[in-house]
């Protein structure tokens, strides 16, 4: 007879921040703290959002997650080590898409494999199974100019899905479209969340879409940003008709109510 | 049939200009020294056709002009690369440049005339002087606002610094660098056709400046017609070389005002 | 300091002279150079040359700048002018303004005429081109609420488009004075027997190398000072702005 009880393992963060400071140095001008002591932990598989008004650091965090921004004060480690500069473990996408605008659709998909050095044909195979997977089939080789803002999401989108990151950085990735784009790509990207395991760490100022994506919404004061709230998000998405539930709003309005002090204070 | 007149229709206005020059210049309103028929300039053109002098002439200055401009756009893009990555060149060179800039720099031929002497290289060398700092400036400010989520990007999927150059920072940079090479181009004309007048010798510029000396008026329009097409041809030339290069530009498709 | 770097190239100049590593027949030291300047300023062969190529220059320039923004504005406003006019513009802008000289001098000779008459007519397209832009891109909601406040169609011209095409004249105005200081030394260096051009042609052909770097020196800082000095001009006029 076994006299312990089973237990759940631990779980293993994926993604750990400690005490995170940041300060911004513009070449002119006076500093700006954008970050105080924030401290964070994610595991594998998560869909977590990141809330808060303008100018709260949420894309500063992205951003020294992603590596992009030297760590300076804290400590930020990837699946146990300090992070080390941007990588493709990472993939970032970003509110203005970020295309090359002289590379075609399938040449910007194509560009991180080209970097892990695969072959031609691999490459084309991939490039062009992500170029339909987000529904650009028959745009491969339109030029970014020649697509419209959620064309131009989906491509990269596709670009970095390519590389087969285990986490995704998204800043704001819906910002830019308008709102029916919104809620079309918003279900799309929930789709393929549910169909590969990754991890996705979502910056927006939009309570509505934290709420109907993540798992846990992260609330973050006005600057300088630290975290406020954690509010968990236990809706049954499987439900088409969730998103009008009660459920539903009551949580819209538990975080608004949340993040509507910070936003005035932003003003 | 319409797009056929919208094609021409540019054309008619030179024509109705050519026809006004025509009619002016046999009305006796003016003596045939001041403006010889366009019938009589023509002919001149066609006679130096035949008998080797446009091409020598022509020749001469296309190649002194276009020998500087690419020197000009070659050192000027390395230039401006160089500049913008090396904090302690852009102290040293933003100054030169944006002093240089507005400064008529063709006083200084004498100068160079006096380091270099009255042959090609004298020529040259001016074109690349004057040519060379708006090439200059356009790479060096299309280099500094290569977006950073551009950069970010490459680096996300992993580009390495060398490849970050090559791959994104110049394909990002290359419209506005074209803009400056299509300033520099007419700057490099305008110069070796001075250049060329000031030191004689072959050439369109020394042509028509030796025309003016011996009161051939027919000689000095001939040269005015023959550099005008030149450049002229010269401009739409880079402008096909641009829409090539950039096809992937928003701006290629949207057409070009005045 | 912003200008560091030249007071840094001025000293080496004078050094690499005075350490005799370039012969002072090929470049004469700056206190060499200085010092004939200051002879030819004393001596009034500086402002008598510099008068007249200012003379020319300015009247060239103001001709071109006022006949150029009127072409550039009747062709953005009226569209016949725009057919006619446009192709022909399109045409001239490549012609090198350069090769005008031989025919300017053909018709008005080695004096003032030429010059500002060549001005003139080289320097007319920056503006025109600044002019129809400006012109054009006057945004059409300002244009509409003038003439719902019952401005008729010349009135919202002077009143409405004209300020908003201010920018983009200036802009042009700025290459035209920059292209102005070129063909003036240009001419002057070739077909002139006065101005500063002439000057700097003169004492290179009589040897006189620290006057002529002296001269070249003026012209050159001269181009940059009235860019400069313009920009400033500009800045304060258009204040509005920001």
């Amino acid at each position: 007879m076994s006299m312990v009880e089973s237990k759940e393992p631990p779980v293993k963060h994926q993604i750990v921040v400690e005490a995170l400071s940041h300060t911004y140095r513009p070449a002119r001008g006076r500093e700006v703290l954008a970050l105080e002591e924030v401290s964070l932990a994610i595991a594998p598989r998560e869909f977590v959002a990141l809330l808060g008004p303008s100018g709260c650091g949420k894309s500063t965090l992205l951003y020294l997650i992603g590596g992009f921004l030297p760590v300076e004060r804290g400590a930020i480690r990837i699946e146990g080590a300090p992070v080390a500069g941007p990588g493709p473990d990472r993939g970032i996408v970003f509110q203005h898409f970020a295309l090359f605008p002289w590379r075609t659709v399938r040449a910007n998909v194509r560009y991180g494999l080209e970097k892990l050095a695969l072959a031609r044909e691999e490459q084309e195979r991939r490039a062009q199974a992500f170029i339909e997977l987000v529904g650009l089939k028959g745009f491969e080789e339109s030029y970014p100019s020649q697509l419209s803002g959620g064309m131009k999401q989906r491509a990269a989108l596709a670009r970095t899905l390519a590389v087969d990151p285990k986490m995704l950085l998204m800043d704001e990735p819906f910002g830019a479209l308008d709102a029916q784009t919104r809620s079309l790509m918003q279900a799309e990207l929930y789709a393929i969340w549910q169909r590969t395991p990754k991890t996705v760490l979502f910056v927006t100022h939009d309570v509505q879409e934290a709420v109907r994506l993540a798992q846990r919404v992260v609330v973050m004061s006005a600057r300088p940003g630290k975290i406020k709230a954690t509010v968990d998000i236990a809706l049954d998405r499987a439900d088409p008709h969730i998103y009008r539930s009660p459920a539903f709003a009551e949580k819209v309005d538990e975080i608004w109510n949340l993040v509507r002090d910070e936003a005035i204070k932003a003003q | 049939m319409a797009r056929l007149i919208l094609r021409v229709a540019p054309w008619l206005s030179v024509l109705a200009v050519a026809l006004a020059w025509e009619l002016f210049a046999r009305s006796g309103a003016v003596t045939p020294f001041m403006l010889p028929k366009l019938t009589t300039v023509l002919a001149r053109i066609w006679a130096d056709a035949g008998s080797g002098d446009l091409a020598h002439n022509l020749g001469l200055t296309l190649y002194r002009a276009l020998a500087g401009f690419a020197v000009a756009a070659l050192a000027g893009i390395g230039l401006g690369f160089a500049v913008a990555y090396n904090r302690a060149a852009r102290w040293l060179f933003d100054p030169l440049i944006s002093v240089g800039f507005p400064m008529p720099k063709i006083a200084f031929l004498p100068i160079i005339t006096l380091w270099l002497g009255f042959h090609d290289v004298s020529k040259i060398s001016m074109v690349v002087f004057d040519a060379i700092f708006p090439v200059v400036t356009a790479t060096l400010a299309a280099t500094l606002a290569v977006e950073r989520e551009l950069l970010w990007s490459a680096r996300n999927l992993g580009a390495s610094e060398r490849e970050l150059l090559h791959e994104v920072v110049f394909p990002a940079a290359l419209p506005q660098i074209m803009t400056g090479l299509q300033v520099a181009l007419p700057i490099a004309l305008i110069v070796c056709i001075v250049a060329e007048m000031k030191l004689g010798g072959v050439g369109l510029g020394g042509a028509m400046i030796t025309a003016s000396r011996f009161a051939d008026s027919p000689g000095v329009f001939a040269g005015i017609v023959e550099i005008a097409i030149a450049g002229y041809v010269l401009v739409r030339l880079m402008a096909r070389v641009r829409a090539r290069l950039l096809a992937w530009h928003p701006e290629t498709a949207a057409p070009a005002s005045v | 300091m912003k200008y560091l770097p030249l007071l840094l190239l001025a000293l080496a100049w004078e050094a690499v002279v005075q350490l005799g590593l370039v012969s002072r027949d090929l470049l004469p030291s700056l206190t060499d150079v200085a010092r004939a300047g200051w002879k030819l300023l004393r001596e009034g062969e500086l402002w008598q040359n510099g008068a007249a190529s200012l003379y020319r220059g300015g009247a060239g320039l103001a001709a071109a700048i006022v006949v150029g923004a009127a072409l550039g504005i009747a062709m953005a406003w009226w569209r016949a002018v725009d057919a006619f006019m446009g192709p022909l513009v399109e045409a001239l802008y490549p012609m090198p303004k350069s090769a005008l000289i031989p025919v300017t001098v053909l018709w008005l000779g080695f004096g003032d005429g030429s010059k500002i008459l060549l001005i003139f007519l080289g320097c007319m397209l920056p503006v025109t081109l600044g002019a129809y832009n400006g012109t054009r891109s006057c945004e059409q909601a300002l244009v509409w609420s003038a003439r719902s406040l019952g401005a008729g169609r010349l009135r919202v011209l002077w009143d409405v488009v004209l300020p908003a095409a201010l920018p983009e004249i200036a802009n042009g105005v700025r290459t035209a004075l920059a292209l102005t200081f070129v063909l003036l030394v240009s001419s002057e260096l070739i077909v002139a027997r006065a101005g500063l051009g002439y000057l700097i042609g003169f004492l290179g052909e009589g040897g006189v190398y620290d006057a002529m770097f002296a001269v070249v020196l003026v012209v050159a800082f001269l181009g940059f000072f009235a860019d400069r000095l313009y920009q400033r001009l500009v800045g304060r006029l258009l204040a509005w702005r920001a």
